[in-house]
């Protein structure tokens, strides 16, 4: 059972067609990436998944629902996560401040016990700075904690970003062009963390430029040209699909 | 004590430091127990004043620096706290502590639904309508002269608890010190909690805040909520003060000594908000022996801040002692 299904989805921005018929789907630990020249519309089926545009037609299935229309906090809650494309970190706030905001959403401490301080509302609060750290531990980012996010490099914006995204348990992670600015060894730890989530059974869908990076850690690709779906298959049958070569890759 | 600590290594470490804290706050709690013993009737009004401007900074500050919404209804906030609670007392016949009670909930209310426009309008827009809504409320007191005994003002009697009258400004003191602290524990608390950095994410990043699974909605509405409350029950706390509240005391002129002191105090920190009403209450009385100079030194002083500190005070005693710098957790 596929937890995302994308199906028959067109986008018309005033009349231009900025998807056309897309339909894809991505299961449980399963890594998709999306592929394609610049305007080919993979942003906006971005955009789409995640609620901040309105497809004109076509479903979005989310873990058997409709989410089509949905606030986006709603999907959001439901563990479908996103980075954005131009960064998305709250940038005045440290490292350990941000991924503690994408553990918002599930830490239970009641508001009454917040506002007088009450032993449950304080534990349930130390719960997410533990897992917050644990998290950054494991990206590697856990000697920058107290940094203020806005003061780190692009790379590294771009890991707490993704840090975020995943705490609260993601099941479906949609990450917005992740190797941007990222350092060879950032890109590598990023592969690595993509596919440990993969194996712990989270769906990723990657929308990304760097082709080396998608060949590597995707199980199935989707290539994109003027909204359309030109071809879908694993890396090795994209990398030698003609049309993929013609439109985007290159014959090389 | 909590599962953090115990799988912590109780060490040597962070004994002393924890020891170090405790006896900081001692210190600052007697010091904020004495000024009574050294102040003349007109000085101790003069603290009494800051405690009130304090606790609406820090409630001002909540949308203004934390949830980072330009919205002006923080004189409205401050009046209808005044205005309910001396309602209650005169009308009802409520002692001051149960007069907080409909003080409290009217100005939550009030917070709440000011918050309502803030979900569609935002920068100048919620500025404009937020100003305007001020403005109607004090033409409301004009007008509801049964209630709030209109432009010649509402009498308000002394503040009562157990038989004990708060009549000088000593004993107001002590009230409004026991109120304010209350208050401010109780902001701080939830500024570093989930709830205060779902404000911050919304400040930061409005789009990602619904990407994490936040409600800007419901974080936007709970911020302006607590705002009027807080603002409110120091409006309660002004009506005691003052003992005569008019329309004319929640006019543009209070808005702007609001604004100003968060500005000055810094944005975003409940440490600056306290600095920037000891500042700007207490520069007007000093400036009173320079009669004629009392505006052009005041507004010179705001301008040099604003230039020079972008952070405002807060900023600069950061720069000094970084150890106070305010964040929302530190590991």
């Amino acid at each position: 059972m596929s937890l995302l299904q994308v199906e028959n989805v067109s986008v018309q921005f005033f009349g231009l067609k900025a998807l056309s018929d897309v339909t894809f789907d991505v299961e449980p630990g399963q890594v998709r990436a999306v592929i394609g020249p610049n305007g080919a519309g993979k942003s906006t089926l971005f955009n789409v998944i995640t609620g901040y545009v309105r497809p004109n037609e076509g479903k979005v299935v989310y873990d058997g629902q409709s989410v089509v229309g949905l606030p986006r906090h709603v999907v959001a809650g439901r563990g479908m996560r996103r980075t954005f494309q131009n960064g998305g970190v709250f940038s005045e706030l440290t490292v350990l401040e941000n991924v503690l905001t994408g553990l918002n959403a599930v830490t239970a401490s009641s508001t009454l016990g917040i506002v007088l301080r009450l032993p449950g509302a304080g534990a349930a609060e130390r719960r997410a700075v533990d897992e917050a750290m644990s998290l950054l531990e494991t990206m590697g980012l856990a000697g920058l904690a107290n940094n203020v996010v806005g003061d780190l490099s692009s790379g590294q914006q771009r890991l707490v970003e993704i840090t975020r995204a995943m705490a609260a348990r993601a099941r479906l992670l949609l990450l917005d062009e992740p190797a941007v600015g990222l350092s060879s060894s950032e890109r590598d730890r990023l592969m690595n963390v993509l596919r440990d989530l993969a194996k712990d059974g989270v769906a990723v869908l990657l929308v990304e430029h760097v082709i080396d990076l998608v060949m590597a850690v995707s199980d199935r690709i989707v290539v994109l040209n003027y909204g359309e779906v030109i071809a879908e298959g694993t890396p090795e049958e994209i990398r030698s699909h003609e049309a993929v070569l013609e439109a985007y890759l290159g014959h090389g | 004590m909590s599962d953090l600590q115990a799988t912590l290594p109780a060490g040597p470490v962070r004994r002393p430091a924890s020891a170090k804290r405790w006896l900081v706050r001692l210190a600052i709690a007697v010091l904020l127990l004495l000024p009574p013993v050294f102040s003349n009737d007109y000085v101790q009004y003069v603290v009494n004043l800051i405690v009130v401007y304090a606790l609406v900074a820090v409630g001002f500050n909540v949308v203004l620096g934390y949830l980072g919404q330009l919205a002006f209804a923080n004189a409205a906030f401050f009046g209808i706290g005044a205005y309910t609670c001396g309602i209650s007392m005169v009308h009802l016949g409520l002692p001051f502590w149960a007069a907080l009670v409909p003080t409290g909930i009217v100005s939550l209310a009030a917070g709440a639904l000011v918050g309502l426009p803030a979900l569609r309008l935002k920068g100048y827009y919620l500025a404009i309508v937020t100003l305007v809504l001020g403005e109607l409320m004090r033409w409301s007191y004009i007008h509801g002269d049964v209630l709030t005994a209109g432009s010649s003002g509402l009498g308000i009697p002394p503040a009562t608890a157990a038989g004990f009258t708060f009549g000088t400004e000593d004993e107001k003191y002590y009230l409004f010190l026991l109120v304010a602290a209350v208050m401010i524990w109780a902001t701080n608390n939830i500024i570093r909690s989930r709830i205060g950095r779902s404000w911050v994410a919304i400040r930061e990043n409005e789009l990602a805040t619904a990407a994490l699974g936040m409600s800007p909605a419901v974080g936007k509405v709970t911020a302006f909520a607590w705002s009027g409350f807080v603002v409110g029950i120091a409006g309660a706390l002004f009506a005691i003060l003052i003992g005569r509240i008019a329309p004319e005391s929640f006019n543009l002129h209070q808005l702007l000594l609001h604004f100003a002191i968060v500005m000055i105090g810094g944005l975003g920190s409940i440490l600056g908000s306290i600095l920037g009403a000891i500042v700007l209450t207490a520069a007007p009385e000093v400036l009173r022996n320079f009669p004629g100079m009392e505006e052009i030194v005041f507004s010179l002083l705001l301008i040099g801040v604003l230039l020079f500190m972008p952070r405002g005070l807060q900023g600069v005693l950061v720069g000094w002692f970084p150890r106070l710098r305010e964040r929302l957790y530190r590991e």
